[in-house]
Parts: structure tokens; C-alpha cells; sequence
């Protein structure tokens, strides 16, 4: 928990300042209840011409509910912050903290994953193939590159690729770069 | 005549070795960058040269004497111009004020040291008395460093694209171009005038120091004020749109003349107005004055460039030259090494203030990118040969720095950067699959950025905003609420239809659920090396980019339209799978809790005007991701966006305080039209039921449309009047056309 505390300070003060900037808080300061929905999310412009846009959105929001708190919010943004080197010498003992090499390849995994059986299956790759990929790309040459792709990580034979399989396959990916953010300035 | 000779010599040898080396190289560990540009700019500023060279050796040839050369007047006044507008006119502003600081101090700072360092260096080369140059003074080798230090790093942007997205450094290029163009005319002229003065006092160095930012201050303050009232004259030309154009020049142009006339930094001058008339004239004139400006500018900077570029090829030719080995190689060597030392040495410090700091390889792009351009032969053509009497040597070594830096640093220095980041890459060849999850990576990295607003904040920003809004807006820009509400309303049905022609020729790409469920177990093949290249290469190309928040600057054209494709196509993905997910549980169960309120935005990326969008949109209609007025480009979309959305916004407040009957919602009855099979239509005058709980963010103007679950709930009551036959027989067809609803999470 302290962990979490650590991540909400720094992740942080200025970046709930920065947030007063974006659409939704603005218009629920006015009502003075936190809670953004989804359609808050959906009315960031730049959100909705990115081809993974919904899958996004649908991470900020825990199981089955419509509505996301700060902290909650802070929690899913607490993913994506850099990895300090002085932290990888702190107590081992410890929960992991969120943004873990190992907890942002569990986030990136989840936005695959839609029925959570901790499975990336075909069909989900093909969902998620389809909407980063142009419309020239037919579905059979689309099929054969997801059954590639499976085939690269896959190693139990399975068909699909599980959590361990996907970390894996990106073993050599500079995870920790691609996925933090900066969140000061 | 062997003057020629020699340096036709030398370019070509240098044209030559440096060709092939280019072509040759092997681009396929490059996979996803943002352009495989097959031409480059660099080779086209060696092309043009070239051209020259031809051209001046053929009037030599045939007259016998020097062609013309271009005269300090014909460039300053008809040939710069252009060039610095349509750079501070695509200018980020918002990226470009926040790094200001750095700009400023790679500009001014820079600039500064490379003068006084190459002009200091210089004078002691001339003292030694064995290169007979004693009679070069100190200021003179100064005025000569101050001349030779105006870099035009704009060349070197494509590479960047090519290999590096790092915003923070194109905005430092970027920046850094303009301003030190400025400050080498002002330096220039300071050292001009103190080489024509008889004796020099301090007091004269301190006026000098203090003209310096009078002239640059100044000529910021002409160019502010002029873009003002070319905003201002805007808002009225809603009844003469042809000339709308006219005016954006003409007061650009009339900026830098003023300055100029009242001896201020006209460069300063015109690059503000350009920045500041940007915002505003955008959202006052018409979607194809619009057009008509950008292309304009693009055009008229293109020539100016071209004309350029050949008249340094002609002038070179001819009988004033005069050349004197240690002079002009000194000349190169210092110019490369201050260049370098400048840039290592500024960064050192700067990277103390930056939390992103530039790495070695940046720093080496921006040294060895320093090509010089047409302002260092301009400005040596201007020297007052009274007071120069070595003018043909200084002009000598002009040619020869530029010569060396566009041919030799331009064509080589792609390659060497591509060599930097192949050592330092991965060798192997990545599998198919690495390609997916790292542009997976990508747009989850942009989309959650996105999400925290990741520009940050800052005090004075906020403050201009809020002044900008209170005051500026409201006095330089025209509200355009249509005139009535039913001719809205026509409005709004033709871009339904637009959009439904749209995306019927979209929807067959869609893979229905047939085929995803056709899969056979244990029918993976291992595949051919061949096979995994098709593959990779298909997905290079199709792969959608990631969005950039600034685009690339290029002089020769305008930003690509592919990304306005892109976004086209995922909105209009976005806006079916959304309509058939909601089919099918509207199948299921039609009352929705008022808490599952998902809106679907159809951001048509548009910002301007009423009317005039719509008639364009119904035009390209039948044509998917391209039309004539494509500048709809991702600049506009991708940089306004926000101050758009915040916009949007205000405007819904205003609205939730007028009476709700003007409000017509579009989008919603389509969703009805599902449960019974037909068409969408319209009902000018059904309201959203605020009992329910709804929130307002719908909006009369087209440029969003949502789609609101909550109405589906809303409706039952209302009767739905007949619709035109029309556009149920269209719809219809659409509905027809549809293949077998994707099977969509929402």
C-alpha cells in the first residue's frame, strides 16, 4: 500500500494539475464529484483516432463498472512510470510496486486479454490486428499473420499465448522505455 | 577559367562518390519510421546547384563575361520572404514557446560563439604573414565569422524523421533556424557598420549590444500588432472570400517592409505576424481560403528556394573569385569545429535545465547538419567592396563552405547516422511478431499520454490562455451560429448521408465473425524466409501510425494526408462496430441503466466554418480519404485539437443555458432506426430527456456527433416522423450491405 501511496505523491500533484487541462475534470469540478465516465474519456479527440482508443479507456475503468475514481485513475496511470534505479535495490520483500517491468507487461497483456481467462487467443489477436491495420490488408493475409505471431510465442502448443509466453517473446523489447512516461516536465 | 574547371570538378567528384553510397545502403533494419523518403532534400539542393552551374558555364560560354548575379535587393525583399513566412507560418506554437528557453539559447548563444570563434581563429590564421593575408583586419574577420555562422538546419529535418521521433529536438532545429537567421542579419549589419566607422569606443560596443535587441524586440512587437489587425480584418470578409488569401499575405508582407523601413529585424517581424495571425485566421476564413493559403505559401517558398539554390550555381561562374588555399580551407576547418564545439559545449549546459536530455547522437545530427545556406551568399554579396578590398576571397570561401556543406555533409550525413544507430541496434532480424507488440507498445504509450495530457503545465500559458479567451477571441474572431435551425438541420442529414456512403464502402473490410471462427487446430505452418519478409512488409505498411504531435516540417510539401486517412478510417470503424454492438444488445434487452452511458464522438476533424464544411464533405463523400480540400490535414487536427475540444466545451455550457427545443440530436434516432430495421432519420425538435440524468455534450454543429445509449431509452414516447424516401432507401441498401456484425466487446 505504501507502494501505492508512493506512486499517487509522486505521480502526482502536478499531474492532477495538468489534468484540470483535460476535458472531463473540468467539466466535473463543476458538479464537484470526481467521477469521470466513460464518454469523459471518449471526448479526448486525440483518443478517438487512436486505432487502441477503446481498449484504453476500458482499462482505466475496473471490472464491470462505468465510473472511475482518482484514485483508481491514478492507479492505472501509476503503470507507466519510469522505472528508478534506486528501487530495484529496495526490499525485495515488499508487494512489487505498479510499475514493474513485469506489472506493465500484466497491463499491456490485459488490453489483449478482454475475457480474462489469462489466455491471448486467436480471435483476440485478430481483434487487435484489425484495428491497428489499415483496411488493405485482407483477412486471410491477416490470419496468417496472427497464426505467425502465435507461432513465435507460443510454446506449449496451446494455440494461444498465455502471460508467460508473452514475456517471454519480449524479453529483448525495452519494455521499461516504451511504457513509462515522463510525468513531470 | 580553370576557377571553373576546378570546382565543377570538385562538385562533381563529390556529387559522385557521394551518390551511390547513399543508394546502396541496405534500409531494412528501418522497418517502421515515419517516411521512406526515396527523395531527399539534400540531394535536391545538390541537384539545384548543379543546375546552376550548368546554366551559369553556358552564359559564360556564350557571353564571355560573369552572369548576373542576384543583387542584395532582388533577395532580401522578394526571395527571403517567402521562406521565413511559410516557416513561422507551420511553426507548433505550442511546442515552440515551451522550449523556447533552449531555442533561444542554441540560437542566440550559438550563433554568437560560432561568430566570434570562427572570425577570432580566423584573424590569427591571417596574421601569419606567410598566407599573405595581413591586410584582413579583426573586424573584418569578424563580420566575415558573423556572416558564415548563419546556419539553415531545416535541411537536415527529414533525417530526423527518418530516424529519430523526438519532438523536443525538431522544435530545437526548427527554432533554432528562424531565429538565427535574424540574429546573423542583425550581427551582420552591427559589424558592417563598425567596420565603416573610424574608430571604435566601448560605448560603441555597448550600443551595439543594445541596438541588438532593440532591433530584434522591435521587429517581434511590428510583427504582433500587424498580425492582430490581419485577424481583425478577418472577422469581416465573411462576404469576399476570394480575397480572404490576399490579406494574409499582404500583411505579412507589409510587416517585414515596415520593419525594414524603420531599420528593425524585418526576419523578427514577419515570422511573428505569421505566428500570431495563425490561430485566429484560421477559424475566421473559409475552408478553401484556407487551403488556398497554405498552398500558396508552400508554393511560393518552394521557388523561392529553387531560385535560390540556382542562382548560387550561376554566380559561381565567373571572374570574381579569388583564391587563396589557406584562407578558404581554414575557413571549412573552423566552421566544422566551432560547430561542433558550440553544440557539444551548449548542451552540456542546457542538459542541466532539461529533464529530457539530448543524447550523442542528437548532438552530432545538429553539429554536422549545420549546412549553410543562402543567407551567408547573400550576405557576402552585399559587402561594400570600398571597404572590403579582399571582397572576391571572402566569396571565395562562401562557396566553397557551402558547396562542401550541401554536397558533401548533406548526401553523407543520412548515411553516417543510419551507420551510428545500426551498431547500436539489435542484429538479428526481428520476428514478424516484435513489429506488432512495439507499434502495440506505441499507441498504447501515445493513448495513455493522451489521456494525462501530457504537455503539462505552465503559469504564463495559462494566463495567455485566459487572456486570449476573455479578450482576443472574442474580438478577433467571428461567431458563425447558423441562421436557423432547420437549415442546420438539412446540414446535419447531408452529412449523415455522407458519412453512411462513407463507411458502406468501408464496411466490407470489416472480417465478419465467420471468419474469424473458421480456424482449424494444428494447421500453423512453418513459413519461408520469403513468406516472413511479405509479412513484414505488409505490415510496415499497413500498420497505422502512431500519432505525432507535430508534424514534419518540409518545405517542399505539405504535411502527408495519410494520416487524415487513418484517423477517417478509425473513427469510421469505431462509429459501426459501436452501432452493431449496440444492435445486438439492444436485441437483448432495450432498458439500459441511465449509469452505462457510452457516447460515441464522430470527430469529423473539422474546425471551421458551417456551411462551407458540409458542402465539402458532401462532395468528397463518395470518396473515401481523399479529396480536393484534403489539408484537412493532421497539423490542423493533430494541433488543435485540444484548445478545439476545450471550445466545444464552452459552447456546450452556453448552450445547456438556452432552451433545449433548438436542439436537434442527430446521431441518436440512427440508434433507434436499429430496432426497427430502417433507416436513420431525423426529428428536428425531440429533446434528450434531461430527467433522466443526462448530461448535455451534444452539439449542433456537426463537427462532433455522438451517439447516446441512454437514448434508446429515451425514445419511447416520441414519434418518428416518416423519412424522406431517399434516405431510407439508402439506408437500407446500407443495412443490406453490412456483412455479419463483428463480434465487439462493448
Amino acid at each position: 500500500m505504501c507502494r501505492m501511496f508512493q506512486c499517487y505523491t509522486e505521480v502526482n500533484c502536478d499531474a492532477c494539475r495538468c489534468l484540470t487541462d483535460e476535458l472531463f475534470v473540468v467539466e466535473h469540478a463543476r458538479t464537484a464529484i470526481l467521477q469521470p465516465t466513460r464518454e469523459d474519456f471518449q471526448r479526448i479527440p486525440e483518443l478517438a483516432i487512436n486505432p487502441l482508443g477503446d481498449r484504453i479507456i476500458n482499462a482505466f475503468f475496473p471490472e464491470g463498472e462505468d465510473q472511475v475514481n482518482f484514485r483508481g485513475f491514478m492507479r492505472t496511470l501509476a503503470h507507466f512510470r519510469p522505472i528508478e534505479d534506486n528501487e530495484k535495490s529496495k526490499d525485495q520483500n515488499g508487494p512489487e510496486p505498479l510499475n514493474s517491468r513485469s506489472n506493465k507487461l500484466h497491463f499491456a497483456f490485459r488490453l489483449y486479454d478482454l475475457d480474462k481467462d489469462d489466455k491471448i487467443s486467436r480471435d483476440e489477436l485478430l481483434q487487435v490486428l484489425r484495428m491497428m491495420v489499415g483496411v488493405n490488408i485482407s483477412d486471410e493475409q491477416l490470419g496468417s499473420i496472427a497464426d505467425r505471431t502465435i507461432q513465435e510465442a507460443d510454446q506449449d502448443g496451446d494455440c494461444a499465448i498465455s502471460f508467460a509466453e508473452f514475456v517471454k517473446v519480449l524479453e529483448k523489447v525495452d519494455v521499461e522505455q516504451k511504457m513509462s512516461i515522463r510525468f513531470l516536465h | 577559367m580553370h576557377l571553373f574547371l576546378k570546382f565543377l570538378c570538385e562538385t562533381v567528384h563529390g556529387g559522385r562518390g557521394g551518390y551511390p553510397q547513399f543508394f546502396s545502403l541496405p534500409r531494412c533494419h528501418l522497418p517502421f519510421r515515419r517516411s521512406l523518403q526515396t527523395t531527399t532534400t539534400e540531394t535536391k539542393h545538390c541537384l539545384l546547384i548543379l543546375v546552376g552551374l550548368l546554366l551559369g558555364g553556358i552564359i559564360f560560354g556564350a557571353e564571355e563575361k560573369s552572369p548576373p548575379v542576384m543583387n542584395s535587393d532582388v533577395f532580401f525583399l522578394y526571395l527571403l520572404p517567402p521562406i521565413v513566412l511559410d516557416a513561422g507560418y507551420f511553426m507548433p506554437t505550442r511546442l515552440f514557446f515551451e522550449n523556447f528557453g533552449t531555442i533561444f539559447w542554441y540560437a542566440v548563444v550559438g550563433t554568437l560563439w560560432n561568430a566570434i570563434g570562427i572570425g577570432i581563429s580566423l584573424f590569427g590564421i591571417c596574421q601569419i604573414s606567410a598566407f599573405g593575408l595581413t591586410d584582413i583586419t579583426l573586424l573584418q574577420n569578424l563580420l566575415f565569422g558573423s556572416l558564415i555562422s548563419a546556419v539553415d538546419p531545416v535541411a537536415v529535418l527529414a533525417v530526423f524523421e527518418n530516424i529519430h521521433v523526438n519532438e523536443q529536438l525538431y522544435i530545437l532545429v526548427f527554432g533554432e533556424s528562424l531565429l538565427n537567421d535574424a540574429i546573423t542579419v542583425v550581427l551582420y549589419n552591427l559589424f558592417k557598420s563598425f567596420c565603416q566607422m573610424r574608430t571604435i569606443q566601448v560605448i560603441d560596443i555597448f550600443a551595439g549590444i543594445a541596438n541588438f535587441f532593440i532591433v530584434g524586440i522591435g521587429g517581434v512587437l511590428i510583427g504582433i500588432l500587424l498580425g492582430f489587425v490581419a485577424a481583425f480584418t478577418t472577422r469581416f470578409t465573411h462576404k469576399i472570400r476570394v480575397i480572404e488569401p490576399l490579406f494574409v499575405f499582404l500583411y505579412s508582407y507589409l510587416s517585414y517592409i515596415t520593419a525594414e523601413m524603420f531599420h528593425l529585424s524585418g526576419i523578427m517581424a514577419i515570422t511573428a505576424c505569421a505566428m500570431t495571425m495563425n490561430k485566429y485566421v484560421e477559424e475566421n476564413v473559409s475552408q478553401k481560403s484556407y487551403t488556398t493559403i497554405k498552398y500558396f505559401m508552400k508554393m511560393l517558398s518552394s521557388v523561392s528556394e529553387t531560385l535560390i539554390f540556382i542562382f548560387m550555381g550561376v554566380s559561381t561562374v565567373g571572374k570574381n573569385h579569388e583564391w587563396n588555399w589557406a584562407f578558404v580551407s581554414f575557413t571549412l576547418l573552423f566552421c566544422l569545429i566551432w560547430r561542433a564545439l558550440g553544440v557539444f559545449v551548449l548542451t552540456q549546459i542546457i542538459n542541466v535545465f532539461r529533464t529530457i536530455p539530448l543524447t550523442f547522437k542528437d548532438q552530432f545530427i545538429i553539429a554536422y547538419g549545420g549546412l549553410r545556406g543562402a543567407i551567408c551568399f547573400s550576405l557576402v554579396f552585399l559587402l561594400p567592396p570600398s571597404v572590403f578590398p579582399r571582397k572576391k576571397l571572402f566569396i571565395t570561401a562562401v562557396i566553397v563552405v557551402i558547396f562542401f556543406t550541401v554536397f558533401i555533409q548533406g548526401i553523407t550525413i543520412r548515411p553516417l547516422v543510419e551507420f551510428l544507430d545500426v551498431k547500436r541496434s539489435n542484429k538479428k532480424q526481428p520476428a514478424v511478431s516484435e513489429e506488432i507488440y512495439n507499434r502495440f507498445f506505441d499507441h498504447v504509450k501515445t493513448g495513455i499520454e493522451d489521456v494525462c495530457g501530457h504537455w503539462g503545465h505552465n503559469f504564463w500559458r495559462d494566463k495567455f490562455k485566459k487572456f486570449d479567451n476573455k479578450y482576443l477571441r472574442r474580438l478577433l474572431i467571428r461567431e458563425n451560429q447558423p441562421k436557423s435551425s432547420i437549415v442546420s438541420l438539412y446540414k446535419k442529414l447531408e452529412i449523415k448521408h455522407a458519412i453512411e456512403m462513407a463507411e458502406s464502402g468501408m464496411i466490407s473490410k470489416v472480417p465478419s465473425s465467420v471468419s474469424l471462427s473458421e480456424y482449424h487446430e494444428g494447421k500453423i505452418k512453418p513459413l519461408s524466409p520469403t513468406e516472413m519478409e511479405n509479412m513484414r512488409e505488409i505490415l510496415t505498411k499497413n500498420l497505422y501510425q502512431i500519432r505525432h504531435r507535430t508534424m514534419s516540417y518540409n518545405r517542399h510539401s505539405l504535411a502527408a494526408d495519410a494520416n487524415e486517412k487513418q484517423a477517417k478510417e478509425i473513427l469510421i470503424r469505431r462509429r459501426h462496430s459501436f452501432r452493431e454492438s449496440l444492435r445486438k444488445t439492444n436485441s437483448l434487452s432495450r432498458e439500459r441503466p441511465a449509469a452505462a452511458n457510452t457516447k460515441r464522438f464522430l470527430s469529423l476533424p473539422k474546425n471551421t466554418k458551417l456551411p462551407e464544411k458540409l458542402r465539402v464533405r458532401n462532395k468528397t463523400s463518395s470518396r473515401v480519404g481523399d479529396s480536393s480540400d484534403s489539408e484537412m490535414d493532421a497539423t490542423t487536427t493533430v494541433l488543435n485539437l485540444r484548445p478545439r475540444a476545450g471550445k466545444i466545451l464552452r459552447e456546450q455550457r452556453l448552450r445547456q443555458q438556452r432552451p433545449p427545443s433548438e436542439f436537434s440530436m442527430e446521431w441518436k434516432n440512427e440508434v433507434d432506426g436499429s430496432q426497427n430495421g430502417r433507416g436513420e432519420q431525423q426529428e428536428p425538435g425531440s429533446l434528450p430527456q434531461p430527467s433522466i440524468g443526462f448530461r448535455q455534450p451534444l452539439l449542433t454543429r456537426p463537427r462532433f456527433g455522438t451517439l447516446s445509449r441512454e437514448d434508446l431509452t429515451a425514445d419511447h414516447g416520441l414519434a418518428r416522423p416518416v423519412p424522406p424516401p431517399r434516405l431510407v432507401r439508402q439506408a437500407s441498401q446500407g443495412e443490406r450491405q453490412r456483412s455479419k456484425p463483428e463480434n465487439q466487446p462493448y
